[in-house]
C-alpha cells in the first residue's frame, strides 16, 4: 500500500470500500482469514472508520478484539501506508504501530527531549510495550490529515534496549502476536496517555524515557509536558474531536463468526453521531471510572474498555473454566445477569447480560465475536467491573474526552 | 482511610538506604528497605495489632503495601496508583509466576490472575488505574483475612 503518489486519497478510497464491503483487509500485515463476515452495523460518512471483530493478524487468533484501519504517512510528505488489524480502545489513549509492520518506504522523525530520543514504556494490566516516540502524518478514515502527531514505535529495532524500569512492570508485548494487534488507536476519555502523573516527577517505574545509547542502562524515566506526551488522536482532529461513538450489531452469547461495526469520531457533531436517547454516565476525571454495583456489591473503579476481549468481574457462584481457559466463566448452560452502573453525574440504568461457556467458545475456531465470554477478576482489594468489547455488542457506546463538550455534557462521559 | 484494624502507632517516616537484594514476597522484612531504594520512595510504617504495614509512596502517586507478620515475614503486599510499581521487585521470587501467568492466556487486556495453593496474585485495572495484590494465604496472621489485603 505505498506509493509516492497521493495515496491519502487512496487510502480514503479503501477505507469507504472496506465501509461498504464490511471486511477489514489491506495494507501491512496480513488479514484473519475467517469467514464473510454475517452480521453488519454500517455507517458512512468522513468521520467514519470501520470495525472488524475477526481472527486477527496470522498468530493471534482474536476472540473479541475490534480491529480498524488507519493511514500513517511520513511528516509532510505523501508517502503513506494503510495498516489493519489496529485494535479500537476506549481503555487507553494514543496512536501505537508494531514496528514490524510499518513499511521502510516511511520516514517518521524521532521525537526529541532535549537532545535525547523520547521513548515510552506503555504499561496494561497484563504487560508493557516499550518504543519509540515518533512524529507521523496520520488520517483517521476520511477526516483530514492530523499534522506531525506523536506516535508510538513499538517493538522499534532501531530503539534503545528496554530499560529495567520499564521490564520490571511485567511482561513483553512488542510483537504482533504478543500485542494481538498491527497496533492499537486508543480513544479513551482522557486527551493525553499518561497526564499530569507524567508532566511532573519522574517516577522510578516510568512510562517516558530518554536514552543516551542504546543500552537500557543509559535510559532515564523523564517528565514531559502534556502537550509532548501522546496524544487522543481523535482529540486532535480539526473537527469531530470531540469524542467517539462505537456502533456494533447484536451477536449471540454463544458465539459468531466475524463481524462488522463503526467507529465514528465526533459526539453531536454530524447527522451519525448524535447522542439521542442515550444516557450520559459521568465518569471520575482523574481515573476515568464508574460505580457498577453487581451482586449487592459496589464496584468504584469501573470502566467501558473496547479493548479488553471479555466482561472481567468476580462471581464465585460462577463455574470457572480449568486448563488453557482458567480464568474465564464456563457455566453448563448460559447464565444471564444484571448489573447497574452510575455516573459521577447520579445517573444509573440497569445492564442485562450472559455469560456462556468460555470452553465451547473457544472450541469453536470459526468464532471471533461473543457477547457472553467472561472472567474472573480481582477479587478484593480495589476491585472493579471491566465492561469488556461484549457490552459493546448491540449498542452505540460514546466515550467523551476530557476538555470537551457534546450533546450539552461536559466530558469525560460514557454514553450509551 | 482504608485500615479494617484499629491504627496503633504510625512509627516512623524515615529514608532507609541499603544494598539492594531481591525481596520481598515471602521474605522477612529487611527485605522492604530494598524495595524502597528500588522504586526511590518514601516509607512510612504503621503498626496494627496483628501486622505492620509498610507503605512505600512513589513520586508517580502509586502506593505500595508490604503487609509485615510479628514474625517479621512479608506475608503481603498491595499496589494502587496511576503507574505500575516495580513488580519484580515487590514479588520477589514470585515475578516468574506472574509472568507464566500474564503470557498463558487468552485474555486480552484482562486481570493477571495467580491462584494456587501457595501463591495468590491478582493485577488489574488500565492506564492511570492500576491496582493489583499478592499473598501467601499460609502465611496470614490468625485473625487476618484477604479482604484486608488492599
Amino acid at each position: 500500500m505505498i506509493s509516492n503518489e497521493n495515496m491519502r486519497l487512496w487510502g480514503w478510497i479503501l477505507a469507504l470500500i472496506m465501509a461498504l464491503a464490511g471486511c477489514g483487509g489491506g495494507g501491512a500485515g496480513s488479514s484473519g482469514g475467517q469467514p464473510a463476515s454475517t452480521s453488519t452495523s454500517s455507517t458512512t460518512g468522513q468521520n467514519v472508520m470501520p470495525i472488524i471483530v475477526d481472527a486477527g493478524p496470522a498468530g493471534v487468533n482474536a476472540m473479541n478484539i475490534p480491529y480498524t484501519s488507519v493511514t500513517i504517512c511520513t511528516p509532510g510528505a505523501s508517502t503513506c501506508q494503510t495498516i489493519d488489524h489496529i485494535i479500537v480502545d476506549t481503555g487507553s489513549t494514543g496512536l501505537r504501530i508494531i514496528a514490524s509492520v510499518l513499511s521502510s518506504s516511511l520516514s517518521l522523525k524521532q521525537q526529541m527531549s532535549g537532545t535525547e530520543n523520547l521513548y515510552e514504556c506503555l504499561q496494561f494490566a497484563d504487560g508493557y510495550a516499550w518504543g519509540s516516540v515518533k512524529v507521523a502524518d496520520v488520517q483517521l478514515g476520511g477526516e483530514p490529515i492530523i499534522h506531525s502527531l506523536a506516535v508510538q514505535i513499538i517493538g522499534d529495532p532501531s530503539a534503545a534496549a528496554v530499560p529495567r524500569g520499564c521490564s520490571i512492570t511485567g511482561i513483553s508485548e512488542d510483537s504482533v502476536a504478543t500485542f494481538g494487534g498491527n497496533g492499537i488507536i486508543g480513544v479513551g476519555t482522557f486527551q493525553q496517555d499518561c497526564g499530569s502523573t507524567c508532566a511532573t516527577t519522574p517516577a522510578a517505574t516510568g512510562a517516558y524515557y530518554t536514552c543516551s545509547s542504546l543500552s537500557g542502562s543509559s535510559c532515564t524515566a523523564v517528565a514531559v509536558p502534556l502537550a509532548q506526551q501522546i496524544q487522543n488522536p481523535v482529540g486532535m482532529l480539526s473537527s469531530d474531536n470531540n469524542g467517539v461513538a462505537i456502533t456494533m450489531p447484536s451477536v449471540a452469547a454463544t458465539g459468531s463468526v466475524a463481524v462488522s461495526g463503526s467507529l465514528i469520531m465526533g459526539i453531536g457533531t454530524q447527522s451519525n453521531n448524535a447522542l439521542g436517547s442515550a444516557t450520559v454516565y459521568e465518569v471520575d476525571p482523574t481515573l476515568g471510572t464508574l460505580t457498577t454495583t453487581f451482586n449487592g456489591r459496589s464496584y468504584a473503579g469501573s470502566f467501558l474498555d473496547s479493548g479488553s476481549n471479555a466482561l472481567y468481574f468476580v462471581d464465585t457462584s460462577i463455574t470457572q473454566c480449568t486448563g488453557s481457559n482458567s480464568g474465564f466463566y464456563c457455566p453448563t448452560s448460559t447464565v444471564q445477569l444484571t448489573a447497574a452502573n452510575q455516573g459521577t453525574n447520579g445517573t444509573s440504568g440497569m445492564i442485562g447480560f450472559s455469560v456462556a461457556n468460555a470452553d465451547t467458545l473457544f472450541g469453536n475456531t470459526s468464532y471471533t465475536a461473543s457477547s457472553g465470554l467472561a472472567g474472573t477478576s480481582i477479587t478484593g482489594g480495589a476491585p472493579n467491573f471491566d465492561w469488556g468489547f461484549p457490552f459493546f455488542f448491540g449498542r452505540t457506546v460514546f466515550t467523551s474526552i476530557e476538555g470537551t463538550s457534546s450533546g450539552g455534557v461536559s466530558g469525560p462521559y460514557f454514553a450509551y | 482511610m482504608i485500615y479494617p484494624k484499629c491504627m496503633v502507632a504510625i512509627l516512623l517516616i524515615f529514608l532507609v538506604l541499603s544494598d539492594s537484594a531481591q525481596a520481598t514476597l515471602g521474605s522477612d522484612e529487611t527485605s522492604i528497605a530494598n524495595d524502597q531504594v528500588k522504586m526511590k520512595a518514601t516509607r512510612r510504617i504503621v503498626s496494627l495489632s496483628q501486622y505492620t504495614t509498610h507503605e512505600i509512596q512513589m513520586s508517580s502517586g502509586t502506593l505500595v503495601r508490604e503487609y509485615v507478620s510479628a514474625q517479621g515475614q512479608v506475608f503481603a503486599v498491595a499496589w494502587k496508583g496511576p503507574l505500575l510499581p516495580d513488580l519484580q521487585q515487590i514479588l520477589g521470587s514470585h515475578f516468574a509466576e506472574y509472568g507464566v501467568a500474564a503470557n498463558s492466556k487468552r485474555t486480552r487486556r484482562g486481570p493477571v490472575l495467580v491462584q494456587k495453593p501457595g501463591l495468590v496474585i491478582q493485577s488489574g485495572g488500565h492506564m492511570r488505574a492500576f491496582f493489583g495484590r499478592a499473598y501467601i494465604p499460609q502465611m496470614l496472621p490468625a485473625d487476618v483475612t484477604v479482604d484486608d489485603i488492599q
